[in-house]
């Protein structure tokens, strides 16, 4: 979902380095204490929901029936050991907020599943994308130098995947993102495979290319407003969906009179909102994040040519900090639905209420964003992979085979999940893509505000 | 002065032409909005930007405000750099954290008043007392800074504590972080007979008051330094340390007194930028305390009365210059380039005029 | 003489790395006298005053008023009484010439950064008093210092000028012991003279002692009450005029030096 931040080099070096380092402590120091402390009192195997029938065997009779050829190789998993996937998630800094439900959400679902052929599941410990392209790759090269590590939970951030993607989709590994939604990371919708595309890769998260449509349908024909800018703030993904929506307002007849970009240090707005006053807009797209869309806000209504233009934001400024100011009243937010009512998770046979409750308790407090949905989701689909492409060998070891877990992947059709129905496209996007609009009445109330739905729509 | 220019090296032929593309991109530039102002449909602006829309006065005005309002406060905290490094020959890169540690106190400071019903009942009377305090504060810390950072390094050589400034600068960061959290700040609401527009040119009361108090401590720094003893005593160590001690000037106490009132002019800074912004967070001094500093360099570091100008030609060039000077030339997205805009100007300034805008007067001849 | 020495200096060393710029030198000034300190290039003459104001590291004793100088910083000297020009001028060149001559005046005033904040009437009344001493001290050198060249920057003044601004900048420091290093060093002859004559009435009008070190003989017979001869660090004479100018060590050091008495 966020991209890469382009904070200062100097804040980006310094953190990286820092982190690293208590990455490298943190690893070496509780590594074994993980592994003896894993086990969980074991529920019976669930049996997968999903079987899908291998549709090739390899050349080499096997001793068992499981999905896949060997071609990207084999990971033993010996008797007693556990399979090893990990979990690569913003859980530091500022976006804590957005990864760590998603990798709460990774060890909840692992416990949920229970074994995998009678063989634990082991996430490790934590690791951070940092929200940025160089922790996205920082963190990948750690995975990748374990080779027993069969799948990857991540990244929280597009900018992170960008780099993260390549590296552990190379080393046979998968990497299924209940976070990502830049259209770069997968396809257009129509069949042209985005510029950061890696096979390998997969998401339960929705492409923003169904949120700007949305918004767009939206504006224009609920709204009834035909001339709209969009500002975002450089990063990929506000970028990607500011031009979302522009592109998919624009395809509607709409016209667009502005499309400029603020940095997310800036403070100071006017110049840019005296830029977007120029075309004289209906409404604003700012799909951008706290600080930089709390200026906007604050600062439009006092710009010369402004004054009547709707404001519209996408679900990273839908949190109710940002609802409490004053000027952000009458504002429309686009973001994910989050209605996840009574759906239940076909492989855990948890709903999204057994969830929330065993959140609350393990860690004290709700999830502070939506996407722990999708982090769950995408666990047991990994984890319904890696049970379809294994078997168990003569000498006890678990034996997974990596190509088999893409396979499985690849045809994952109407999956029942806490978000709804999930099923993979040739280009890893596996979401619903279900988008709401949600209308904030006022900022005495921004809890009422966050669920006031006005609008629905996308989807596959 | 203009012989000097006369190109007679590669180096200098490789600046002349530097200088004449400078300014010819900021003449181009403005030529077109110029033209593209008097009309959209001008071939001039036409050919450089097909799809020029122009401004109305209201933006225009808008911009300048906003660019001024800014610039005053970029020049307030531009006046700590350059009497340090007047004074005591290098740039403290940790002053931009004096300036946060101000706008933190006044957010601290004016939640405390607001509970209290004092920030609505009284509003004059909390604005003064929070920038009293957030004076304190800065002066303080500014003190405290060079008493146990500067001080025992005044002999090293110049490098050496403009290290230490960029190392206390993330301490003074990571501090705010452990005290305060890593999420942005808020100041109260501000009222709204303050943000509503003025009658007067429809500028926004924020802005007015933002301008008149940067001002109006200019003007304090500006009798200080000129009128009193103290004042003609930082002065006189600027010029030469040794002299000045043995005409009998206390050094060690006069350098103090200059951290101090360059730390109270950056928490003055501070109290404005929370009117003007309302938000802060412990990275908020590092942008800002980087134009400061270009402000005190295009002005002529050293020189006060430069600083103020230098912030305010920073200001007025990062809010204007996109769209004044870029976007006629047919750049998109240029509000994004506006941190360019002000660097650019920097170099430009720096190009035509190596000492500033208003050279080096306050410091030593020797200096560099 | 009668009583304590004002200035005792007893054993005085200083070092640059090997080199003993002085040497164990004792010298002994009393209030009222106006003393010479003479001798080739390099003797240490410049290096003694430096020692005096605390410009270098010295060993040895130094006691102005029977309390010692040694391990004061610069600005605790002037407090004391002591006050200097220098052989090359050193003014603060971009302040303008009345305010060069009231910052030296600051250990002499009282009123803090407090009094300048909120503009006391005790402020008021010292910057006063402050401005009407440095032109009544700059009103010592005739016309040349005061009017219009109040303010002018010390930069634009003639040479001659910004000699006579250092000393003014002196005695604003309030001294009882004023130290004079070439003072008419540069200038022309009828300015020399001139400026020889105001040496003297420092003396009568302001009661300063004063050491003056001079290469200039015309001068040192004119205005020395008593002549130091320095050669190497060491003090090789010490006497009026005629018994210093006549002593066999003294010509020797000079010619030794291939050098005359300019
Ligand atoms: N700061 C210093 N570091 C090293 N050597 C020094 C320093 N100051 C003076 N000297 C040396 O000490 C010796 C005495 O110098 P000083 O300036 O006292 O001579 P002087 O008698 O004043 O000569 P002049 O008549 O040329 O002014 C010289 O050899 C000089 O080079
Ligand atoms: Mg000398």
């Amino acid at each position: 979902m966020f991209g890469t931040r382009k904070t200062s080099r100097f804040r980006i070096a310094f953190k990286t380095a820092v982190v690293l380092a208590c990455l490298a402590l943190v690893l070496s120091a509780c590594g074994d204490d993980e592994d003896s402390a894993a086990p969980e009192a074991g529920t019976e195997t669930t049996a997968p929901a999903t079987t899908v029938a291998p549709e090739e065997m390899g050349e080499e009779v096997l001793v068992m029936e499981h999905l896949g050829d060997g071609s990207l190789g084999t990971v033993e998993v010996e008797p007693g050991e556990a399979v090893q996937i990990r979990s690569l998630n913003a859980i530091t800094g500022d976006v804590a907020f957005f990864g760590l439900p998603i990798e709460r959400s990774v060890v909840l679902a692992i416990a949920d599943y229970g074994q995998v052929h009678g063989f634990d599941v082991d996430m490790g410990t934590g690791l951070d994308d940092l929200c940025s392209n160089d922790g996205g790759q920082a963190a990948a090269q750690i995975i990748v130098a374990d080779e027993d590590v069969v799948g990857v939970i991540g990244t929280s951030c597009s900018g992170a995947a960008t780099a993260a993607a390549p590296l552990i989709t190379d080393a046979g590994m998968v990497l299924i993102s209940g976070g990502n939604t830049s259209p770069a990371l997968t396809s257009d919708l129509a069949g042209t495979p985005g510029p950061n595309y890696s096979y390998g890769y997969y998401r339960t998260a929705h492409n923003d290319l169904f949120q700007g449509r949305v918004m767009a349908e939206f504006v224009f024909n609920e709204l009834g407003i035909t001339t709209a800018a969009a500002i975002h703030d450089g990063d990929p993904y506000t970028q990607g969906l500011a031009k979302a929506f522009t592109d998919a307002f624009a395809a509607l007849g709409g016209d667009v009179t502005g499309f400029s970009a603020v940095n997310k240090e800036d403070t100071d707005m006017v110049p840019v909102l005296t830029e977007i006053a120029a075309g004289s807009p209906g409404a604003l797209f700012f799909p951008i994040f706290q600080p930089a869309g709390d200026f906007i806000a604050e600062q439009a209504p006092g710009v010369s040519g402004l004054e009547g233009t709707v404001l519209l934001a996408a679900d990273g400024l839908l949190n109710t900090s940002y609802l409490a100011l004053s000027q952000t009243e009458g504002m429309y937010f686009s973001g994910p639905d989050t209605r996840f009512g009574q759906n239940v998770n076909a492989s855990t046979g948890k709903s999204a209420q057994d969830f929330l409750a065993a959140y609350e308790s393990e860690y004290g407090e709700g999830p502070a964003a939506p996407f722990w949905a999708h982090g769950y989701d995408a666990t047991t689909m990994l984890l319904d992979a890696i049970t379809a492409a294994s078997y168990v060998s003569e000498d006890g070891s678990l034996m997974v085979d990596r190509q088999g877990v893409r396979q499985y992947l690849d045809n994952v059709r109407n999956y029942q999940g806490l978000i709804g129905v999930i099923g993979c496209d040739d280009f890893g996007d596996c979401g619903s893509g279900k988008i709401t609009v949600v209308h904030h009445a006022s900022s005495d109330d921004p809890e009422a505000s966050m669920g006031n739905v006005v609008y629905s729509g996308g989807g596959n | 002065m203009a012989n000097n220019w006369a190109p007679k090296t590669k180096v200098d032929w490789f600046l002349t032409v530097l200088r004449v593309l400078a300014l010819g991109v900021v003449t181009v530039g403005l030529l077109a909005f110029i033209a593209q102002q008097i009309s959209v449909d001008n071939p001039f602006a036409r050919l450089i930007n097909p799809d020029a829309t122009g401004l109305t006065v209201a933006q225009f005005r808008g911009l300048v405000i906003s660019g001024l309002s800014q610039g005053a406060m970029y020049g307030l905290i531009a006046l700590g750099y350059s009497m340090v490094y007047g004074v005591l020959g290098f740039i403290n890169f940790a002053h931009g954290e004096v300036f946060m540690v101000g706008a933190m106190t006044g957010m601290i400071t004016s939640n405390k008043l607001d509970d209290a019903g004092l920030w609505e009942s009284n509003f004059i009377g909390s604005l003064l007392f929070i920038v009293v305090v957030s004076m304190l504060v800065c002066t303080l810390t500014a003190v405290i800074m060079e008493r146990v950072a500067y001080r025992p390094l005044r002999k090293a050589p110049r490098l050496i504590p403009l290290i230490t400034s960029i190392g206390i600068s993330f301490f003074i960061q990571n501090t705010s972080v452990v005290l305060l959290g890593p999420t942005s700040k808020a100041y109260p609401d501000m009222p709204d007979w303050l943000t509503a527009k003025r009658t007067f040119l429809e500028i926004e009361g924020t802005k007015i008051l933002v301008i008149c108090v940067a001002a109006l401590a200019m003007l304090g720094l500006w009798l200080l330094v000129e009128r009193t003893k103290t004042g003609k005593a930082m002065r006189a160590v600027a010029e030469d340390q040794e002299i000045a001690g043995l005409m009998g000037v206390n050094v060690n106490r006069t350098i103090v007194k200059v951290f101090a009132v360059g730390g109270a002019m950056a928490g003055v800074a501070g109290i404005l930028w929370g009117v003007l912004f309302r938000s802060v967070i412990h990275y908020t001094g590092f942008l800002p305390g980087i134009k400061a500093f270009s402000s005190a360099v295009v002005g002529g570091i050293g020189n006060l009365g430069g600083s103020m100008a230098g912030g305010l030609f920073i200001g007025l060039a990062e809010s204007t210059g996109p769209l004044l000077i870029l976007e006629p030339l047919g750049v998109s997205g240029v509000s994004q380039l506006r941190d360019a805009v002000a660097f650019a100007m920097l170099i430009g300034v720096l190009l035509l005029k190596p000492s500033g805008l208003f050279g080096e007067r306050l410091s030593a001849e020797d200096r560099a | 003489m009668n009583g304590n020495p004002l200035l005792d200096i007893r054993g005085l060393t200083v070092e640059f790395g090997g080199l003993r710029a002085l040497d164990g030198v004792d010298i002994q000034v009393h209030e009222g006298q106006i003393v010479s300190v003479i001798g080739p290039n390099g003797a240490g003459k410049t290096t003694l005053f430096n020692a005096i104001t605390a410009s270098v590291e010295a060993t040895g004793e130094i006691l102005f008023e029977g309390r010692t100088l040694l391990g004061l910083d610069a600005n605790q000297v002037t407090s004391r009484g002591v006050a200097r020009t220098f052989q090359n001028v050193r003014l603060f060149a971009n302040m303008t010439v009345l305010e060069n001559v009231m910052v030296s005046q600051h250990c002499r005033t009282k009123q803090g950064t407090f009094g300048a904040l909120f503009y006391t009437k005790a402020f008021r009344r010292e910057e006063a008093e402050i401005r009407a001493r440095a032109e009544e001290i700059l009103g010592f050198f005739g016309t040349r210092l005061i009017g219009f060249r109040l303010d002018q920057p010390a930069a634009v003044l003639s040479y001659a000028n910004r000699r006579r601004l250092e000393i003014a900048r002196a005695m604003a420091t309030q001294p009882k012991l004023l130290l004079l290093d070439e003072p008419v060093a540069g200038m022309n002859p009828v300015e020399s003279a001139e400026l020889t004559g105001l040496i003297g009435r420092l003396r009568e009008e302001w009661g300063f002692t004063i050491v003056v070190i001079e290469h200039d003989m015309e001068v040192v017979r004119e205005v020395s009450d008593r002549v130091i001869v320095l050669d190497h660090g060491t003090m090789i004479a010490d006497g009026d005029y005629h018994e210093v100018s006549s002593d066999p060590r003294v010509i020797e050091a000079y010619l030794g030096q291939g050098a005359t008495t300019k």
